[in-house]
């Protein structure tokens, strides 16, 4: 059994660590030394897929094939995209459940998305280590969902990992922060990411990190501290250039930088394209983005209250993600626990080790230490009237199990409809659907069968559903149909598809390709040799037949790197006759206009 | 979840287990027996009045045999079994360690529940109730003024005074269950209890009606 990793798969950012005698290690990539791969991923018509660094960069010219922060639509349907989501991509709307990009002449799922950032961080663990990885551990945010961790969890699977499993960010933090620490007591962290705020109460006792509480926004983070920033550089660019989304995506990625920057400089300058530079000071950085950093005191104010700690009682408050960098934040963050926060680990590898260090945990290397989770949001049943009814409390901890019984409200009922559901709110329409299913019972009179539904959290805080019919004793197991998730025949299509492309020889493919641009020159050069025989200089032609029957000749092969050289050495020999072409041309067009202005 | 049956062997080693959730031999994790209640589950006297850091000692040691994390490499059979298990004493710790949640838990076991008759409201506390919920259709109907503020200002002084009366039966609660030593009143047990239940209603009440405001001023307060 190889060894299993820890990823840290973040909206900006991903990294892969491993537990090693020294302790827990973030790997880079070996031909690169990167340590942090961008969360971005680009998708060619062609069929190629780019991730990392270059796909970032492509964003600008490519913004609807690239897909940057898809943690944001983990698990979600196509009704929670927002406008500026719809400005910024294309989604398939033709099949409802799952949002579906539309990237590179494809229909791409948010988990299959994710897969390819996932194993991309496999190949570099793999290179890094000198031996297969299939198994991991990966964060998310402690605020997640049920559907969330699903689509964490079907991205690990189509990226041909077994998830071993899912860890809350913050937890994994504590873990790398505990470690060295030796600590005992209540501890905060506070988790403000690209995308995601998380902040967890834990309390640490003799190796036993225990989670208090957790509380969180899934969807405030970096970006939109980015967002605000490049709303404001957008007002310098010419109004007809606003909505073009390659320019939002360059805007974007220059507000990006201006933030990092004023992390550390009380001024920087920002070049707008079609505008001029443009000084931006600290403070009006700030002024732009207060009401979002102060919305995450009312989570912090609600976790220490289910908690039952006072921020007093809090010993350390630790520091995670890279939005903890920026100056307003860290003041933040001491205003609300009257101390200033811990920041001895690098925020953005923090996670990471975290991860590397549970991974180390469950391999039975660390059975000094264990991780208590809970489960964050509530989950329940619609029962009578719409109402939302609650077998399992927030901040529960996992695993969890209750079980309910239930009755028929009509003679002869066949089956019961069960509703599940996730939140805080009073009515289950406000809440979020995570799947519906029915459950077959005996037909008899209402009010009387007894249907038992068991609701089960297991330590990745995923939820499953068993129902047994008590009258009959018969127990079934329910087909929980996930509302916002991929169901497991998809699952297996993309999974099938996936291997079908890693088990394509990547030389068939080049081969294909290589093919394909032979034929374009070679029927290219044709044409030209007829339409413009004329233009040729004497033995041109024939040079240029010759390497043309080459070319042909390499095309009936199956070598694609012969055909590759065919196509250059034809390239070569009919570059002076297209130069000749395209000048005869040029001086036509001239002096048909020179006619036209007499 | 399959219904195992035992005999007080365990499953793989067959050394004695009697009630223990781990064998004391090899560790393995037992089925869960049908009539296992809280208190044994995490090995304390079936008693009203539990020593709260023996709880939690208790429970931490259970948890760190049972954890499935600690199985992740095992059978499937007992990672299936881990898992039950830790899920009964993370259900059995939350439940014990609030006298509340005990003491409702505690009818249970006796065969009782705090269903229907609670649905009445206990006369002790009725006449409060009823003032409290009068003062909350008034604050809802009220216009913006000073008027509403003088209400407010009512229902936030109502809101902190039952905050405190409530966390005082609670602590008393403790006390009881100390003080019976042993099965206890169910009669004043179910009247206790019902009380609470009633007031901390009414506490979410007044909660929701000062909105978010008002309860972080509360929160700080704490």
């Amino acid at each position: 059994m190889g060894r299993i990793v820890g990823i840290d798969l973040g909206t900006t950012n991903s990294l892969v660590a491993v537990l090693t005698d020294d302790g827990p290690r973030v790997l880079a990539d070996p031909a690169t030394g990167e340590r942090l791969l961008p969360s971005a991923v680009t998708f060619f018509p062609n069929g190629e897929v780019v991730v990392g660094t270059r796909a970032r960069e492509l964003a600008g010219e490519r913004p609807f094939d690239t897909i940057l922060s898809v943690k944001r639509f983990m698990g979600l349907g196509p009704e929670h995209a927002t406008d500026e989501d719809r400005r910024r991509y294309r989604f398939d709307e033709a099949k409802g459940g799952v949002v579906r990009f539309l990237a590179g002449g494809r229909s791409v799922t948010p988990p299959e998305v994710s897969a390819h950032v996932l194993r991309e961080l496999r190949r570099r663990a793999e290179a890094a280590l000198g031996e297969p990885v299939t198994q991991a551990v990966i964060t998310v945010p402690a605020y997640f969902n049920d559907s969330q961790r699903q689509a964490t969890k079907d991205a690990g699977r189509l990226a041909g990992l077994e998830v071993l499993r899912l860890v809350n960010e913050p937890t994994a933090a504590s873990l790398a922060y505990g470690l060295d620490k030796g600590a005992e007591g209540v501890i905060a962290v506070y988790d403000l990411g690209g995308g995601t705020f998380d902040i967890s109460i834990l309390r640490l006792h003799a190796g036993i990190f225990e989670v208090l509480a957790t509380n969180g926004d899934t969807r405030l983070g970096g970006d939109d501290l980015d967002a605000r920033l490049a709303a404001l550089l957008l007002e310098d660019v010419p109004a007809n250039d606003r909505d073009r989304p390659d320019v939002r995506a360059r805007v974007l990625a220059a507000a990006e930088r201006a933030k990092r920057e004023l992390s550390a400089r009380e001024r920087v300058d920002v070049a707008v394209e079609g505008g001029d530079r443009r000084s931006i000071a600290r403070a009006e950085f700030e002024a732009l983005v207060r009401d979002l950093v102060e919305r995450t005191g009312e989570p912090v104010r609600r976790a220490l209250k289910d908690a039952g700690v006072t921020p007093g009682d809090v010993r350390e408050v630790v520091a995670v993600g890279g939005s903890t960098r920026v100056p307003l934040v860290r003041r933040t963050m001491e205003t609300l626990f009257g101390r200033p926060p811990l920041v001895d680990i690098d925020p953005d590898e923090v996670v990471a080790l975290g991860a590397g260090i549970q991974a180390g945990i469950l391999s039975g290397r660390r059975g000094d230490m264990l991780l208590l989770d809970v489960v964050p949001l509530s989950l329940g049943i619609e029962t009578m009237g719409g109402v939302f009814s609650r077998l399992i409390d927030r901040n529960t901890t996992i695993p969890a199990s209750v079980k309910e019984t239930f009755t028929t409200a009509v003679d002869d009922q066949t089956s019961v409809d069960v509703h599940v559901l996730q939140g805080e709110r009073e009515l289950a329409s406000d809440n979020r659907s995570l799947a519906r299913f029915k459950i077959p019972i005996a037909p008899m009179p209402a009010g009387l069968p007894r249907i038992e539904v068991t609701f089960l959290v297991d330590a990745n805080g995923i939820l499953s559903v068993t129902a047994a019919d008590l009258r009959t004793g018969t127990e079934r197991s329910v087909e929980v149909k996930p509302s916002y998730g991929l169901n497991d025949v998809e699952i297996e299509r993309m999974l099938e598809e996936s291997i079908d492309l890693a088990e394509e020889d990547v030389r068939q493919r080049q081969l294909r390709e290589a093919r394909v641009e032979a034929e374009i020159i070679l029927r290219a050069t044709r044409d030209s040799l007829r339409t413009h025989a004329d233009a040729a200089v004497p033995g041109e032609a024939e040079r240029i037949r010759d390497a043309m029957a080459a070319l042909e000749a390499a095309h009936a092969t199956e070598d694609y790197v012969a055909i590759r050289d065919a196509v250059e050495a034809l390239n070569r020999q009919t570059e002076p006759f297209a130069r000749r072409i395209m000048d005869r041309a040029l001086t036509e067009a001239l002096g048909q206009r020179r006619l036209e202005e007499l | 979840m399959e219904a195992d049956s035992r005999q007080g062997e365990c499953w793989r080693c067959g050394a004695e287990v009697r009630d223990a959730l781990v064998c004391p031999g090899c560790q393995a994790v037992q089925p869960l027996p049908a009539d296992l209640d809280y208190f044994r589950a995490l090995g304390l006297p079936r008693r009203l009045a539990v020593d709260l850091a023996d709880l939690e000692r208790r429970y931490l040691d259970a948890s760190r045999a049972l954890h499935p994390d600690r199985f992740q490499t095992a059978s499937p059979r007992e990672q299936e079994l881990s898992l039950a298990a830790s899920a009964l004493v993370n259900r059995a710790r939350r439940t014990l360690r609030s006298s509340v949640a005990r003491g409702r838990y505690w009818l249970e076991l006796q065969g009782d529940r705090l269903g229907e008759d609670s649905k009445r409201v206990p006369p002790a506390i009725a006449a409060e109730v009823f003032e409290t919920q009068e003062k909350l259709e008034e604050l809802r109907a009220a216009r913006p003024g000073p008027a509403a503020e003088a209400l407010r200002h009512e229902v936030r002084t109502l809101h902190d005074g039952l905050a405190d009366r409530l966390r005082a039966k609670t602590d008393e609660l403790e006390t009881r269950y100390a003080a019976w030593n042993g099965d206890g009143d169910l009669v004043e047990l179910k009247r206790r209890l019902s009380e609470i239940a009633y007031l901390t209603t009414l506490l979410g009440d007044l909660e929701a009606a000062l909105g978010g405001e008002e309860t972080r001023g509360t929160d700080r307060r704490h």
